[in-house]
């Protein structure tokens, strides 16, 4: 089936300029093209019937494309499953932020890419997923490995293109990029069978599908920009304050607004706390940085919330993590104001008197520069002494003496030597909290979690993914003991590619995470969550996915010799360390609690009578 | 409270559950959905009835105008609106009952075959209630299939004209 030269729908009818267009190409053949146009230069995958054509195009496309010194331009990886490569994709999609790509087959390797697909959107990372289908005559009938996955995809993914019309392949896959940059990043999946695969067509080079509602919406959201007399009303809002609190969230990653957000809170002298997600957005080592607030954030930041009276949302959606109790939450703010790029977030739990959907980015440039030329020089420094009374008075500390390992000596001792610049992945639990909470962040797009679907087995492809990404830079792996087994074997990953990822797993023989809530909740009925009957020895695990560096530690005077040679090593390497299996996270803010009924837990002072937990009920947020 | 929502969305295989499943996996409440085609043959326009409050429905709408297919989405219930509804029923009662009812409601007969008539009736959902209702008082509904509600904005009346009834 030829390509019609004017398909129905396509914009862009001026001719392209591209220097293969109108070239004679397989549809295999063009969508390695358009993954290359893209700026991709590495692909995550696992083969299949469904796929071969597109990666035969890709094993054609990187020997006709050689560099001098052999290398190919579209590196494809090979993971041990396909959440694995998935993940890979988003962990390099983060660390970067760019799109990351992964190629799957039909069938199972597609329903294994619905966990990641759903975790990107959840967290709004960009990624574009091409899954092999069977062919079209055969869809609909139970072929071999076939899966319905646009209905499957449909309500995990940000849009998914199930591509029946070959002369529409092109047209789509370059949507499909767009879509999943722009506006609020998420997960796009394209299915293609395989007679589309091996279709004969001709490239054009610049054909996209027109999309209007999606073009019209955007085009709206990016060219908003923030009014003069809502300028205004906004800086009259930070004049009637006086103890504005910024509560920056993943949007200001997202938006590539963490200059922005340094210049504007350091113009009104302004403190920051940040959600998960928000993480980096900004340095953590900035006088105004109150860190992370919520469930488990600091003590500081959260009472820095109770006591604020303005909340200024920014790519932040109060999630329940933070909010806990809608009614109860900020208590003293007498406003409320919020910027995002999704008009679905504004007001969506807490009521606002002031917003803006538009760019994190520019809203916050003309926010500073407008306040600066209408001479806007608030006095927050009684606040501002305020807060940093907060964190002298209730820092952030853990048990210190004992015989066992305490797991935030660990990433204390890592953070000494990686001083806010590595980039750190973790799993989710215990480890992933106390990661948040002892870190130094620099910069933006080091830390890699995975915040709303929270998915164990996240840590471990991420910091592979996030290492083609950033050569340059240290990757490390925080993970538990539980969540590095989901996708354990991705550690042959690491060696089979000679990439110098650091992997830490704090074992403490369990699911800590499950079992704090059950000791706090639950009376300690550790339902299906100790693992201390354990068979693994990791290193040996390790050692055997060829991890020449592979120790543990268990000897907490032995924390920072070992680290120190641990991070040093030239190339993959493997630590585990048995930690103390009571070690807690605090504080902790319990379901249904407000900020506060914090638990400080012993060693950290809270400003409250200590709160009794109540046991949880059946029916209860958790 | 009963709200009216109408959108235009990208022909697309597949949209129309996407659609329908965003509604659905939220536990919203649907009375009546209804999709056909438009002049322009890549958009088809979706009309729903669906109960919940004021905040919940802003929540659907929004999240709605999220989907990349959905071109244009709109409430209808607070403004100047149309809605109307086709009802086929098969009736079976003596000519003069099945007759009055269609003189007095307005109703046409499609077929007839002894004392089974098949009318077509059309109203906004409370008519098209009230019309069966009267069927029913008179004799016995065989069968009905109702289409839904199909809906679109009135022109705004501007201050200080005079509005002009329409029949």
């Amino acid at each position: 089936m030829n390509a019609q030269v004017d398909s129905v729908g396509d914009i862009r009818r001026t001719p392209s300029t591209h220097p293969l267009a109108g070239q004679s190409m397989t549809g295999a053949d063009i969508v390695v093209q358009v993954l290359a146009d893209e700026g991709l230069d590495v692909l995550f995958g696992y083969s299949g019937g469904a796929i071969l054509p597109v990666y035969d195009a890709v094993f054609r496309y990187n020997a006709d494309h050689a560099a001098d010194d052999g290398s190919e331009p579209l590196p494809l990886i090979v993971p041990a499953n396909e959440q694995g490569a998935c993940f890979m994709a988003a962990g390099y999609a983060r660390a970067s932020g760019r799109v990351g790509a992964a190629l799957v087959t039909s069938g199972p390797g597609a329903t294994n890419a619905v966990t990641p697909v759903r975790d990107c959107m959840a967290d709004s990372i960009p990624l574009v997923v091409i899954c092999g289908q069977v062919p079209t005559k055969s869809i609909g009938t139970d072929a071999f490995q076939e899966a319905p996955i646009s209905t499957i995809m449909g309500s995990c993914a940000k849009h998914v293109f199930l591509v029946t019309d070959a002369s529409t392949l092109e047209a789509t896959l370059r949507t499909a990029f767009h879509i999943a940059r722009s506006g609020r990043p998420g997960p796009v999946v394209v299915d293609i069978p395989k007679d589309v695969q091996n279709a004969p067509l001709i490239f054009d080079g610049s054909r996209e599908l027109p999309v209007r509602g999606y073009r019209t919406r955007l085009r709206a959201v990016e060219s908003a920009t923030i009014a003069d007399t809502e300028c205004a009303r906004f800086i009259a809002l930070l004049n009637r304050s006086r103890r504005p609190l910024i509560y920056a969230g993943g949007g200001i990653v997202a938006a590539g607004a963490a200059d922005a957000l340094r210049d504007f809170a350091h113009t009104f002298g302004i403190p920051v706390v940040t959600t998960l997600m928000g993480i980096g957005g900004f340095d953590t080592t900035d006088p105004l940085a109150l860190n992370m607030l919520g469930m488990h954030g600091a003590a500081y930041a959260n009472y820095a919330m109770d006591d604020c009276d303005l909340v200024l949302a920014l790519g932040a959606r109060f999630d329940d993590r933070v909010v806990g109790v809608p009614d109860k939450f900020a208590p003293k703010a007498r406003a409320i104001a919020q910027i995002d790029i999704d008009p679905a977030e504004i007001g969506k739990v807490k009521a606002v008197d002031w917003h803006h959907v538009g760019s994190l980015d520019t809203s916050l440039i003309r926010l500073t520069a407008y306040g600066k030329r209408h001479g806007f020089r608030p006095d927050y420094s009684a606040w501002r002494e305020h807060v940093t009374a907060l964190k002298a008075t209730h820092p952030m500390n853990f048990r210190r003496d004992g015989e066992a390992i305490q797991p935030c000596a660990v990433i204390e001792a890592i953070n000494r030597i990686t001083d806010g610049r590595a980039i750190i992945s973790t799993g989710v639990g215990q480890h992933q909290m106390w990661a948040a909470q002892y870190f130094d962040f620099r910069e933006p797009r080091h830390w890699l979690t995975s915040g709303s679907m929270g998915t164990m087995g996240f840590g471990l492809p991420a910091a592979i993914g996030a290492q083609f990404a950033r050569r340059d830079r240290v990757v490390i792996d925080i993970d538990g003991d539980a969540s590095i087994r989901m996708n354990i074997g991705e550690l042959e990953t690491v060696t089979t590619y000679g990439l110098p990822v650091k992997v830490v797993v704090l074992n403490n023989s369990g699911d800590g995470m499950v079992r704090q809530w059950q000791k706090l909740f639950f009376k300690g009925r550790f339902s299906a969550s100790d693992k201390s009957l354990h068979k693994k020895d990791f290193v040996k695990a390790a050692q055997a996915d060829g991890f020449e560096w592979a120790q543990r530690l268990d000897d907490p005077a032995r924390i920072d010799a070992t680290i120190a040679d641990f991070l040093a090593f030239d190339g993959p390497a493997f630590l585990e360390v048995v930690i103390d299996p009571d070690a807690g996270v605090y504080p902790m803010v319990g379901p249904g609690a407000t900020y506060a009924e914090m638990i400080t837990g012993e060693w950290i002072a809270s400003r409250h009578a200590p709160a009794t937990p109540a046991e949880a009920e059946p029916t209860g947020m958790f | 409270m009963r709200h009216l929502v109408s959108m235009l969305l990208q022909n697309e295989a597949g949209e129309l559950a996407r659609v329908a499943g965003l509604f659905a996996a939220r536990g919203y409440n649907i009375e009546s959905l209804t999709v056909a085609a438009t002049p322009d043959v890549d958009v088809s326009r979706l009309t729903l009835v669906v109960f919940g409050d004021e905040a919940v429905i802003d929540q659907i709408v929004k999240q709605s105008a999220k989907l990349v297919d959905v071109i244009e989405i709109g409430e209808l219930t607070a403004r100047e609106h149309v809605e109307r509804e086709l009802l086929v029923v098969r009736f079976d009662a003596p000519e003069a009952a099945a007759d009055t009812c269609l003189a007095r409601f307005g109703a046409r007969l499609l077929h007839r075959s002894g004392t089974q008539s098949v009318m077509e009736y059309t109203g906004n959902a409370a008519e098209v209630d009230d019309f069966l209702d009267a069927l029913r008082q008179r004799g016995e509904i065989v069968d009905h299939a109702r289409s839904g509600i199909a809906a679109i904005e009135r022109p705004q009346i501007p201050a200080g004209a005079t509005a002009q009834a329409l029949l």
